[in-house]
C-alpha cells in the first residue's frame, strides 16, 4: 500500500466536519468546554472596610460565598470575643458549629474539590482541626459564662474529639486545657473530675492547679499569633503551616491583692504542625502527579507533532534523465511536490493529544486550601480565683521570652464579679482584633 | 455523493488520524468526567449518617443530638410517666417541678428543649392529671406578689398569704454519651435517662431511658 498520494484537488475535499483540522478543532473545543466547567470559581464582591473588625467581618460575611461562611463566622467570633461582644460571638460560633459539628458526607462541593479540575478551596470551609477545636473552645467559654458548665464541658469534649484525628497517636486529643476544663466543669457540677484532671496532668509540662470548685472567677488568657497556612510543593499541593515564635511568652494579672501568672498550657502552632497527613493531602498528591504527567505527555506529543510536521512534504526523488532529455539537453522534469499523509496524520494526532494533555495539565488544580482563621492566638493559658461579687480594678502585663515586660501591651481593666449563681468568665487576649 | 468524494471520505475514515481523533474524543470525557483524583481513597464521598438500633454493632460511631431524637425521646418519656400509678391513681393532680437536664455528652445542646417538650406533651396528653409549677418564673412571680402586697396593683386574694405551691415531684434527666472514632468513621451512643423524684421522700418513683446510636464517615475532603 502506498503511503504517498498526490494531494487531492480542493474540489474533492471531504465535507468540512470530516476534515482532520475541523475534527481537531471540535475535539479541542469540547475538551475546553468540559474543563471550563470544572474551573469556574465565583468571587465575593468587595466590601468597604471601616477598621472595626466585627463590623467589617459582618460586612464580609454578608457577601461571602456560602463556602466561606464558616471562615467569616470564626473570624468575627474571635474579634467579637475580644471586643466584649459576647452575643455576637455566640451567634457566629453557633452558626459555625451547626456546620462543622456534623458529618459532611455526599456533599457536592466536597466531591468537586476532590476532582482534578476544581481547587480544594472550592469546598465548604470548616477549617483544620486546630481551627475547629478553637471554635468549640470559645463556644465553651461562652456557655460557661452563661452558667452552663455542662454545655461548656460538651464543647471541650467535642474539641478534644476533633483533635483525635491526628495521624500519630501521641498527638491525638493532646490539649491540656480541654481535659483540665472538662474535669473542672465536672467538679463544678458536683461530680468526679479526677479522670479528666489526670489526663490533663499527663499531657501537661507543668504541675496543674488542683480543682477548687469555690473558685468562681475563671481567667482565660491567650497570646502570640496563631499558625498561618501556606501551600508548598511543586504545584502548591502540600498544606504547610507558617509558625513564628511569639514575642509574648507569659502574662501576669494583679487583682484584689492576688497576683496570677499565666504560662502557656497549649500551643496552637504545635497543634497545627502535629496534625499529620490528611486524606486530602493524598488526593492533592494525586492531582499533582496527574498535572505533572499530563504536562510531560503534552510536551512529548507536541515535540512528536513538530517532528512529524517536518516530514509532511518531501522532495520527490529525481528520476534519471531520459534519452529525450539528453538529446534536448533538458534537465529531468521536476516531479510535483508530494505530501506524506502518514506524517500529516501523525502530526495532527500528536498535536491533538499534546494540546489535550497541556490543557488538562493547565486545568488541574492541586493547590492546597490555605484559607486560614488568622486571628487565632498561639498560646492558651488559664487560672481561677475566688472573688466576692463586686468590681475589681486589675492590671494585666505581658512578658517576652526573657521575662521582660512589654510596655505597649500592658493594660488596666475592671473585673466585674457577678452573683454566686454562675462563674465569672474573663477572656484576656494579647490580640486586639 | 460523487465517486471522488466517497473515495476521499473512505480514505479519511481509514486513516490512523481518524481513529486517534475518534478515540481521543471518546476517551477524553471519561478521562476528565470522573475527575478522579481520589482514586485509592476508600469511601471518598463519605458515608451518610444512618440511624441504628442501640444493640446493633456498627462499624463506626455516630453523631449528635438532633430534633428527631428529641421528639422520639420526649414522646416516649411523656407516655411512660402518664402510665405510672402515682399519676393514674392520684386523688389530686400531682404538682411537678422540672429540673434542667444535665448534659454529660460531647454535644452542646439547648437543654430546655427536652424539659419544655416533655412538659408540653404531659400537659396536652394528661388532660389535667398533672400540674406543673413554673419555678423558672419565680423572680417574675415574686415581683408581682410584691406589687400586690404594696398595693401598687390589685389583688384578687390576700397577697400576704403564701399561695405558691410546693412540688410533689421533681422531673429531671441526664444525657450521657460515648464516642468512638476509628479509621472507618465516628460513632456516638447517647443515653437519655429521666427520673421522677418524690420531693418529700427523695424516692425515685419512675425512671425511663432511651438510647440512640449513630455513625458516619465524613467526605475524604475533610479527613
Amino acid at each position: 500500500m502506498s503511503s504517498v498520494r498526490h494531494e487531492p484537488s480542493s474540489r474533492s475535499q471531504p465535507p468540512a466536519l470530516l476534515r482532520p483540522r475541523a475534527g481537531f478543532a471540535a475535539a479541542m473545543s469540547a475538551v475546553l468546554l468540559a474543563l471550563s466547567g470544572c474551573v469556574e470559581a465565583p468571587v465575593a464582591p468587595p466590601v468597604h472596610l471601616t477598621g472595626d473588625p466585627v463590623a467589617d467581618g459582618k460586612a464580609q460575611l454578608a457577601v461571602a460565598l456560602p463556602k466561606d461562611r464558616v471562615l467569616w463566622d470564626y473570624r468575627i467570633a474571635a474579634a467579637a470575643l475580644r471586643a466584649g461582644q459576647f452575643d455576637e460571638a455566640k451567634a457566629r460560633l453557633d452558626d459555625a458549629i451547626a456546620r462543622i459539628g456534623g458529618i459532611i458526607a455526599n456533599d457536592e462541593a466536597a466531591k468537586k474539590a476532590r476532582s482534578y479540575f476544581t481547587a480544594e478551596s472550592q469546598k465548604t470551609f470548616i477549617g483544620e482541626p486546630y481551627e475547629r477545636v478553637m471554635a468549640f473552645y470559645y463556644r465553651g467559654l461562652l456557655y460557661w459564662r452563661d452558667g452552663q458548665p455542662d454545655n461548656a464541658r460538651a464543647c471541650f469534649r467535642s474539641a478534644q474529639f476533633i483533635d483525635s484525628a491526628a495521624e500519630q497517636e501521641t498527638y491525638r486529643s493532646d490539649y491540656v486545657l480541654l481535659d483540665y476544663l472538662d474535669g473542672l466543669a465536672t467538679a463544678k457540677l458536683a461530680d468526679d473530675g479526677s479522670d479528666a484532671f489526670a489526663r490533663a496532668q499527663k499531657l501537661a509540662k507543668h504541675d496543674l492547679p488542683p480543682y477548687d470548685p469555690a473558685n468562681n472567677v475563671l481567667f482565660f488568657v491567650e497570646f502570640g499569633q496563631g499558625p498561618r497556612k501556606y501551600a508548598a510543593g511543586q504545584y502548591g499541593e502540600q498544606l504547610k503551616f507558617r509558625v513564628q515564635p511569639s514575642r509574648i511568652r507569659s502574662a501576669m494579672l494583679v487583682v484584689a491583692g492576688h497576683t496570677v501568672y499565666f504560662t502557656p498550657w497549649d500551643n496552637l502552632d504545635f497543634q497545627a504542625i502535629t496534625r499529620g497527613g490528611r486524606v486530602m493531602d493524598y488526593i492533592l498528591g494525586n492531582k499533582a502527579v496527574f498535572k505533572q504527567g499530563t504536562e510531560a505527555v503534552g510536551d512529548l506529543a507536541l515535540a512528536g507533532a513538530a517532528i512529524a510536521a517536518d516530514n509532511i512534504y518531501k522532495d520527490p526523488p529525481r528520476s534519471p534523465p531520459t534519452r529525450d532529455d539528453r538529446r534536448s539537453d533538458n534537465q529531468p522534469a521536476a516531479a510535483p511536490e508530494q505530501k506524506n499523509y502518514d506524517a500529516e496524520n501523525a502530526a495532527i494526532a500528536l498535536g491533538v493529544i499534546g494540546l489535550i494533555s497541556k490543557v488538562a495539565s493547565a486545568a488541574t488544580t492541586p493547590q492546597a486550601d490555605t484559607r486560614t482563621w488568622e486571628n487565632l492566638p498561639q498560646y492558651l493559658s488559664f487560672s481561677a480565683l475566688h472573688l466576692a461579687p463586686g468590681s475589681y480594678p486589675a492590671s494585666l502585663q505581658f512578658y517576652d521570652a526573657e521575662g521582660h515586660a512589654v510596655p505597649d501591651l500592658g493594660r488596666r481593666l475592671t473585673i466585674n464579679v457577678g452573683d454566686a449563681s454562675r462563674d465569672t468568665v474573663v477572656i484576656l487576649s494579647e490580640l486586639k482584633r | 455523493m460523487s465517486r471522488d468524494r466517497l473515495e476521499i471520505f473512505h480514505h479519511t475514515m481509514k486513516t490512523p488520524l481518524r481513529y486517534v481523533l475518534l478515540s481521543s474524543l471518546a476517551v477524553a470525557p471519561a478521562f476528565f468526567a470522573g475527575c478522579a483524583a481520589s482514586q485509592g481513597v476508600q469511601n471518598p464521598s463519605g458515608v451518610a449518617v444512618t440511624e441504628m438500633r442501640p444493640d446493633e454493632h456498627g462499624t463506626v460511631a455516630g453523631t449528635g443530638i438532633e430534633s428527631q431524637d428529641l421528639v422520639a425521646v420526649t414522646d416516649k418519656m411523656a407516655r411512660s410517666i402518664l402510665a405510672i400509678p402515682q399519676i393514674t391513681r392520684a386523688q389530686t393532680p400531682p404538682r411537678i417541678v422540672i429540673d434542667p437536664v444535665k448534659n454529660d455528652t460531647r454535644f452542646p445542646i439547648n437543654k430546655d428543649l427536652f424539659t419544655d417538650r416533655i412538659q408540653s406533651q404531659l400537659i396536652s396528653k394528661s388532660t389535667g392529671r398533672v400540674v406543673f409549677l413554673a419555678r423558672d418564673r419565680m423572680q417574675t412571680l415574686e415581683r408581682e406578689r410584691a406589687l400586690k402586697q404594696s398595693g401598687q396593683v390589685t389583688a384578687s386574694a390576700d397577697p400576704n398569704v403564701v399561695e405558691f405551691r410546693g412540688a410533689d415531684y421533681f422531673l429531671t434527666g441526664k444525657l450521657g454519651g460515648l464516642t468512638t472514632r476509628t479509621g472507618a468513621g465516628t460513632s456516638d451512643y447517647i443515653l437519655y435517662s429521666f427520673q421522677l423524684i418524690d420531693a418529700r421522700t427523695s424516692e425515685i418513683v419512675w425512671e425511663d431511658s432511651s438510647e440512640i446510636k449513630k455513625q458516619g464517615l465524613e467526605d475524604a475532603a475533610y479527613r
